[in-house]
């Protein structure tokens, strides 16, 4: 494969930036979840492609990290959000101003 | 024929994520959103990550993303295909998010040209084998690795006491 480890890196910072612009717009909690999930897809891609790039195991077993982080943040935030429901049901993220100052 | 396979990968990736970012129905959004996964799967087997691909979709398509799913249907999907999907200030992270890339794209064009235009190293198919990242994983990542499931277990313990209905008294 002729592809240099640089078009890998742009791809993996596009992907980024779509995940990035649907968390930060996006106002459905569970939305904002998903495109975390696919910042952290991203950053796993470039990881790979450094391991790929460089011949080296241990970007893919950080990429093994991340994605046991992904799982444990999903729990949580799932949990979180299965409370909130529970206690003000048709809650949306501009409903939840109970932190604001 | 890889680099043709990795370039309908990666123009898949780009179209399947904006269309997961932009869909008016959220579990349409977790398809597409599938959809990214598994085509990120293939980008991995390109790269020489089989096990990474396999956990890719095992994992994170089979198990994270079928949760997010099953808590959305939970929840109110009409009412949410009803409201607005974006918020007001929009147009202020699509302009942060474009800045960002191009910021990383300088970067990876620039600063680290060097780097990233060289060829890739002959001993990548060799290294790239499933016994060199249990190596790896097993070696100098054996205590990062208990962490990890320590962490998980703390995840699922944590999700059970924030989920559960406190008994009425």
């Amino acid at each position: 494969m002729t592809v240099s480890v640089g078009e890998i890196v742009g791809l993996s910072a596009l992907l980024f930036g779509v995940g990035l612009f649907g968390f930060l717009t996006r106002r459905n909690i569970i939305l904002m979840f998903v495109s975390v999930e696919v910042m952290l897809n991203a950053v796993n891609l470039s990881l790979i492609g450094f391991a790929w790039h460089f011949g080296d195991a241990r970007g893919q077993v950080l990429a093994l990290f991340v994605i046991a982080v992904a799982a444990a943040e999903a729990a949580v935030g799932l949990g979180l959000v299965i409370a909130l429901y529970r206690n003000k049901p048709g809650a949306g993220v501009a409903d939840l101003t109970d932190l604001k100052w | 024929m890889a680099d043709v396979t990795f370039y309908y990968l990666a123009v898949a990736c780009v179209v399947c994520a904006i269309l997961a970012v932009t869909r008016r129905n959220p579990v349409h959004s977790i398809l597409w959103v599938l959809a990214l996964f598994m085509h990120v799967a293939g980008i991995f087997l390109l790269l020489g990550a089989e096990f990474l691909a396999a956990v890719q979709v095992l994992v994170y398509a089979g198990a994270i993303l079928i949760f997010y799913l099953f808590v959305q249907m939970l929840l109110d999907v009409p009412g949410e295909e009803a409201g607005r999907r974006f918020g007001k200030h929009w147009p202020f992270a699509a302009v942060l998010v474009l800045s960002l890339v191009g910021l990383a794209w300088i970067a990876s064009n620039g600063t680290f040209g060097d780097v990233v235009k060289a060829p890739a190293p002959e001993s990548t198919e060799a290294s790239s084998s499933l016994a060199t990242f249990g190596d790896a994983l097993y070696g100098p990542f054996a205590l990062p690795f208990e962490m990890a499931s320590l962490l998980l277990l703390a995840a699922i313990v944590g999700a059970v006491v924030l989920a559960r209905t406190r008994p009425q008294t």
